[in-house]
């Protein structure tokens, strides 16, 4: 219980210095105040609320209106404080289920965000489970008769998977599948689950394939450890069938390694679906994260980082106490 | 990506057995055809993007080459693009930007995650702790995300592309440098010299660092690999370096439908010098490491 307590506590401390850190590279290298007044962020409108300078030659008659609109800008994102304050505003709003607004269409970002999420979890649970549903009767199929050529062929195939980079995987996928044969649509169908989970199938297996083979050989390579075990040849003596050793003995202790590693890939697979989710055109909160790049809206790229970051640090920490509940040894280490 | 895991507790199969340990050994101390031709298929790749502003090649931004969309021909042997562009030239040159900039920043990568890594596994004690919160805290941002991020704030020169991707790659540089460190700082040679009062820095330079290079090539290879494809990652997402274009770029342009309707070989031949230089990186990598991996090795062998 400490231990969980401890663990939760580190976490929220790394989520809020992730989420710093990503504000004020956003605050110090981007210019946020350009995003909300355009060029008009260039001008020095202190003086010219002050009264110093008439006009700035050159921005098209800046006016003393325009910088009453620069300054009010200010003052409503709280520009005008130390980077820390500006900070705690915005976290504080955050926790509250206020991302602010959208500076390009003045949609709510938690609106916009709370619509790409689920898309976005969905894929990855797919993906998950092709990689799960794939490498595991693929590792026993291998270890079962181990370097025969069933074996040796599949080392090659998961070799082959392991080097195709996900985004040309996901090319030739929809080159075949959508393009050519036109099995799955080309966009994201969200007329009902059945629907959904169909034009989902093809990037789930872009990204759950390569990651599939890492299973592979990994599960692999524990199972004919296992097979070694004294108590494998016991079960074989009492005449067990080797099905029922290979499922029943030898799978679940092998299983243990897999998991940190199953844990560490899903969270980056949150990197590979932002290209995934560009190639099928689904609507996912990496798309949009992509999108907003591109049209340079800040609030946007902002919280929908802060999603997939936070959605990282989270899945490694749920790894981790999954882990110690697995390993009671864990824990007591920390 | 991950590292491959050791491979085959049980032996290197029935040859092996039949054979004996001698024979087993002296298999296993030659890197094989296999590894050869990969890296022979990386040089020449090396080389041809090195020198492909010398190679009797089509230029590979003229336009009109060839008819829009061709098949690969005599004329074209990969074909040509929308605009009538020789798609083996584009090829080579594509390699240009996908080689230098998985290079550098796998390079720049390892000089400062492996400096990190070594000095925090040999020095130990407070620095290590601190070097590895710094280097834990960089493991907690989605490293692609973070890539996007950046390069779309600052700039998308090859400097930056490259230098982004470097920094990425030096939190587990410097973890998997430093556990290897870890393995020789408690060996007898690096006791023998502090005992004769050679300075840390020393010990670091001369009696670590040599032993931890060879384990490092491997990694280096498998990074490389690594490196050329987050940067095709990133061109896809027109991320990349904007002057010129690299085999990311090209698949993007490949993968536009009408394109890949018409055309698909526009896509499909820098997708196949991907996917081989990959492959190549991979395999020659994980040979190397079979090769070095103490563990690995038998009694018998040196």
């Amino acid at each position: 219980m400490v231990f969980l307590a401890r663990r939760l506590a580190f976490m929220l401390g790394v989520l809020l210095t992730v989420t710093f850190l990503l504000f004020a590279a956003m605050n110090v290298l981007g210019d946020p105040l350009f995003n909300v007044v355009g060029f008009y962020a260039a001008v020095d409108c202190d003086a010219v609320l002050a009264g110093e300078i008439e006009d700035v030659a050159g921005m098209g008659g800046t006016s003393f209106g325009d910088c009453q609109v620069v300054a009010a800008a200010k003052e409503k994102y709280h520009l005008n404080d130390p980077l820390p304050v500006q900070y705690g505003h915005w976290i504080a709003n955050m926790f509250q289920g206020d991302f602010g607004r959208s500076y390009k269409n003045n949609m709510a970002v938690s609106t916009i965000l709370g619509e790409r999420l689920p898309k976005s979890l969905l894929l990855m649970g797919m993906s998950v489970i092709v990689a799960l549903g794939v490498s595991i009767p693929w590792a026993v199929a291998a270890a079962y008769r181990a370097n025969r050529r069933l074996d040796r062929a599949s080392t090659a195939g998961a070799f082959g998977l392991l080097s195709i980079p996900n985004f040309a995987l996901g090319v030739i996928f929809f080159y075949f599948f959508v393009v050519r044969w036109q099995i799955f649509p080309s966009r994201f169908m969200d007329d009902n689950l059945g629907s959904r989970l169909h034009s989902l199938i093809l990037p789930a297996a872009t990204l759950g394939l390569p990651l599939a083979a890492v299973y592979q050989r990994l599960l692999r390579t524990d199972l004919i450890t296992t097979l070694q075990e004294d108590y494998v040849i016991m079960a074989k003596a009492k005449g067990l069938s080797d099905r029922w050793i290979m499922f029943r003995h030898v799978l679940r202790p092998s299983l243990f390694g897999m998991v940190t590693v199953v844990g560490l890939n899903t969270s980056a697979l949150i990197g590979g679906s932002i290209i995934i989710e560009q190639i099928f055109n689904i609507p996912g909160v990496g798309r949009e994260l992509y999108v907003s790049m591109v049209r340079d809206d800040y609030t946007v790229v902002l919280a929908a980082a802060v999603v997939l970051t936070a959605g990282f640090v989270i899945i490694n920490t749920a790894v981790d106490l999954f882990y110690s509940y697995l390993d009671p040894r864990v824990s007591r280490d920390a | 990506m991950t590292l491959s895991t050791s491979e085959h507790p049980v032996g290197e199969g029935p040859q092996a057995v039949a054979d004996g340990p001698q024979a087993d050994r002296v298999a296993r101390r030659r890197l094989g055809g296999t590894f050869w031709l990969a890296i022979g298929w990386v040089s020449l790749m090396s080389v041809a993007a090195f020198a492909a502003p010398w190679l009797p090649i089509t230029d590979p931004e003229e336009i009109g080459v060839g008819g829009r969309l061709e098949g690969p021909s005599w004329d074209n042997w990969f074909g040509t693009d929308t605009n009538g562009r020789d798609m083996f030239a584009r090829t080579i040159w594509g390699a240009r930007i996908s080689m230098v900039v998985g290079f550098v920043s796998i390079v720049a990568g390892f000089l400062i995650g492996g400096t990190i890594g070594v000095v925090g596994g040999y020095l130990r004690g407070r620095t290590d702790r601190i070097l590895g919160f710094g280097i834990f805290v960089m493991f907690c941002f989605p490293a692609f995300v973070l890539a996007l991020l950046i390069i779309a704030v600052l700039g998308q020169s090859l400097w930056i592309v490259a230098g982004v991707l470097s920094v990425l790659s030096i939190p587990t540089v410097s973890r998997l440098t430093r556990a290897i460190t870890m393995l020789f700082a408690e060996r007898e040679f690096v006791a023998a010299a502090r005992l004769l009062g050679a300075t840390n820095r020393r010990v670091m330079v001369r009696e670590i660092l040599p032993n931890v290079l060879i384990p490092m090539a491997a990694l280096l290879l498998l990074g490389l690999g690594i490196t050329i494809v987050a940067e095709g990652g990133l061109a896809y997402l027109g991320l990349s370096v904007v002057d010129g274009f690299s085999w990311g770029k090209m698949i993007q342009l490949g993968a536009a439908p009408r394109t890949l309707r018409a055309g698909p070989w526009v896509a499909f031949f820098p997708i196949g010098a991907m996917f081989l230089t990959v492959l190549s990186l991979n395999w020659a990598g994980d040979r190397l490491r079979q090769h070095f991996d103490i563990r690995e090795l038998g009694i018998g062998a040196r």
